[in-house]
């Protein structure tokens, strides 16, 4: 297990545009400063909004040590609490959603308000004080119906990510939109190598044969040197979703933690279906002006990918549960008044992304068994094709070596 | 020796109301003065309400109205009214009547009044505008000398709705007799509150003014209002009889026109009967057992925590029947809809059937 130094060593010692280490991607004490430096501190993709519909709706989720569960208060807005116990700290609820008017745990059924106020405790002594006992809060946000949430003290600023994020999720009516079905997967692969898979589609045309029918590997439609070095065929695309009101253009954080793109799909197809075309017909998500407007892309490091279409939008949420296994959620969002068996189809709407998700588990797994073997040693990403993995793997060695902190300076006199 | 004031007679409703002040309150709510042109002074017990002739477009409408001022200031009088969104009547006053103009009045009238049922201690309990009344009878207690040990619950949609909000702190800073328990839906953005929020319950209740079951209760509000508060009372043993009530929808003149209240008194003497389906126990029970009550004694376990429908422990499946449940937010309306109960705070009416 890698102490903060040898980490430190690690991240120094690794060469430009390759893989990372093996120690980076499977030692114990890696997982732990990932924990500490990265989940802990930074924004994370909870819920969509639209998981929790009204009040009393509650999730969960557990992110490192930390249980944490969402409520939504009879002030419509959502919360997060540490899912814990002012008395003796059993985990409040272990449910992972559901609805209930009080959060109550338990053990011995104190009972808390939605907003995490202590509402109840039975025959507590007289100079017991309830107001001091409230669910310890959990910073949160929810942009246009996108609920993150930071453990961190002091979270970073979230401000220029909930401007832009909400002026182009707006089209989408994420907000306003409904959950028509939910997985949760397990990878045994480490959380960066689920990242990565995800930020390149050089494996596209190996894995995927249904997602490739309608999303083009072409990695040009992904990555991009500057605003205006697209390809011909996605500037007109943006011209004329921009036409229409829809925020297109790529646009990111400096360093990369966060990008938004949107981009056609092949050949004017709508949407990720087998046919092509839309899952959900006879509406749109929100304001959408129409079928083929492409995929809304959107990822956040450390812990989220989206897509968001012009009939459903599909949320991953990324969580590490070891040095070594991942829980994939992904969850697909129609719109409020689409019933599932008339407007649309759950396995028409679902079975390209279900498939491709097994698909990615497969290759992260096959990949974290092999850098398992001491035999391992870190390979060249493709500077074509794997544009997007080196952004991630940049950031991330940047964001560890900026918190573990420069090499100890010789001791002042 | 000659009077210096009060040498006229009393108003008469022979002569009409001129207004002599508007004054705005909170959003669509405003105070009206009314003088008598002739200089009489108004004589009426505090909580009597009067009725206006209002002349709006298309014919005069009759509407009452609480009256918000106190008999011991008689020189005018005040009357608090704030526009729901279908008023007719309300609206024109707010739209139109302006100082000046006089209006047809009959009253005052009403028997919702703290001075016909003199007690130690109050609880004042109202919602929205069915503060006026407390109001009138509040500063009358102030203006009196006496001040009377009054709890003053009131509940607003917001902390910026709580009509006469200033003058009634102004009076409790003076007075150790009175204390305001405001409890609000939400609060204003950007003022802090630290009152209650969220609906009055038995739990606020108890909190507010722990010595309820000692105190004289007078309430008003809308109808929905009193019938939660009076079924709170009820579920804590209170005793009715000292329970009084006023709808500023509907002034009462009189004992014989106040309406009968058919609440659930439940019945000690009332024999019910619950089926517990899943143990196939039945045993029979007074309509004042707790399901959660009966269960234990036929030896059967229902979890349990606080015991006042707020933890929600106990909720079980109700299958027929049924049942009288005064909970405490423990439950929510879907689960209520798909025929759950908390067994702690239901009470069997007739045969029931529980999935126990
Ligand atoms: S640990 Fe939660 S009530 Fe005791
Ligand atoms: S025991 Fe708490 S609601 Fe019944
Ligand atoms: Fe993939």
């Amino acid at each position: 297990m890698l102490n903060a130094s040898e980490i430190r060593a690690e991240l120094a010692a690794r060469r430009k545009n390759y893989s990372l280490s093996r120690a980076l991607y499977c030692d114990e004490g890696v997982y732990q400063a990932d924990l500490e430096q990265i989940f802990y501190r930074e924004w994370l993709f909870a819920v969509p909004a639209a998981e929790l519909p009204k009040t009393g709706s509650f999730a969960t989720l557990q992110v490192g040590a930390y249980p944490v569960i969402l409520t939504r208060g009879s002030d419509g807005t959502i919360r997060a609490f540490h899912n814990v116990c002012r008395h003796r700290g059993q985990r409040l609820c272990s449910k992972a959603s559901g609805t209930s008017p009080k959060l109550v745990c338990p053990y011995h059924q104190w009972t808390y308000e939605l907003d995490g106020k202590l509402l109840y405790a039975r025959d507590m002594q007289e100079d017991f004080d309830a107001s001091a006992h409230g669910l310890k809060k959990v910073h949160c946000v929810d942009i246009g119906g996108m609920v993150f949430i930071c453990l961190a003290e002091v979270p970073p600023p979230i401000a220029d990510l909930a401007k832009t994020l909400g002026a182009y999720l707006a089209p989408s009516g994420i907000k306003t939109a409904k959950v028509a079905f939910q997985s949760t997967i397990v990878e045994k692969g480490n959380w960066k190598l689920v990242i990565e898979n995800n930020r390149e589609c050089y494996h596209c045309g190996g894995s995927h044969p249904s997602l490739c029918r309608t999303y083009s590997d072409n990695p040009r439609m992904t990555a991009m040197e500057g605003p205006d070095a697209a390809s011909p065929d996605i500037l007109a695309h943006w011209a004329r979703c921009e036409a229409a009101g829809l925020p297109s253009r790529f646009i990111n954080h400096p360093k990369m933690q966060w990008r938004l793109a949107r981009i056609p799909l092949l050949n004017n197809a709508e949407s990720y279906t087998m046919s092509t075309k839309a899952a959900v017909t006879g509406m749109r998500m929100g304001e959408m002006p129409f079928n083929d407007a492409g995929s809304l892309l959107f990822f956040h490091y450390p812990n989220t990918w989206n897509h968001f279409l012009a009939d459903h939008a599909i949320v991953f949420r990324v969580l590490p549960l070891s040095a070594t296994e991942t829980q994939v959620t992904t969850t697909w969002l129609v719109p409020a008044d689409a019933v599932e068996g008339k407007d649309y189809d759950l396995k028409t709407l679902t079975e390209v992304w279900e498939a491709t998700n097994d698909e990615d588990r497969q290759v992260v797994e096959e990949n974290q068994a092999g850098i398992l073997s001491p035999a391992y040693e870190p390979g060249p990403y493709s500077t074509v094709q794997e544009e997007g993995v080196i952004q991630f793997v940049d950031w991330y060695c940047d964001t560890m070596s900026e918190r573990l902190g420069d090499a100890p300076a010789l001791a002042a006199e | 020796m000659a009077r210096v004031n009060w040498t006229a007679e009393p108003w008469h409703e022979s002569e009409m109301l001129e207004c002599a002040m508007v004054v705005p309150e909170t959003p669509n709510t405003s105070t009206f003065t009314f003088r008598a042109p002739s200089g009489a002074w108004f004589d009426y017990e505090p909580g009597q309400f009067i009725t206006l002739d209002l002349p709006v477009p298309g014919g005069n409408v009759q509407r009452t109205y609480t009256i918000s001022s106190s008999p011991s200031r008689p020189l005018s009088i005040s009357l608090t009214v704030k526009a729901q969104s279908d008023s007719i009547g309300t609206r024109w006053m707010l739209d139109h009547l302006k100082p000046g103009m006089k209006i047809r009045a009959w009253g005052p009238a009403g028997i919702f009044s703290f001075r016909r049922h003199q007690a130690d201690k109050y609880l004042f309990i109202s919602a929205g505008s069915g503060i006026t009344p407390m109001m009138s009878m509040t500063t009358w207690a102030w203006d009196s000398g006496e001040m009377p040990d009054i709890t003053f619950v009131h509940s607003a949609r917001r902390p910026s709705e709580i009509i006469f909000r200033e003058r009634l702190e102004q009076f409790a800073n003076r007075v150790p007799g009175l204390q305001l328990r405001f409890t609000v839906e939400k609060p204003d953005p950007f003022r802090a509150w630290n009152g209650y929020q969220g609906r009055l319950n038995q739990i606020m209740l108890g909190l507010m003014a722990p010595d309820y079951l000692e105190r004289e209760v007078f309430c008003c509000g809308p109808e929905p209002f009193m019938a939660s508060v009076r079924e709170m009372l009820i579920s804590l043993g209170y005793d009715m009889e000292r329970y009084h009530q006023e709808s500023f929808g509907l002034a009462v003149a009189s004992e014989a026109e106040a309406p009968a209240l058919d609440d659930v008194v439940l019945d000690d003497a009332a024999r019910s009967e619950i089926t517990f389906t899943a143990s196939g126990v039945t045993q029979s029970c007074a309509e004042t057992d707790t399901v959660l009550a009966v269960a234990k004694r036929a030896g059967l376990n229902i979890p349990s925590g606080c015991t006042f429908g707020l933890c929600g422990t106990c909720k079980v499946k109700k299958t027929a029947g049924e049942v009288h449940m005064v909970h405490n937010g423990g439950i929510s309306d879907d689960d209520i809809e798909a025929g759950y109960i908390l067994a702690c705070c239901s009470n069997p009416m007739g045969k029931v059937s529980v999935e126990i």
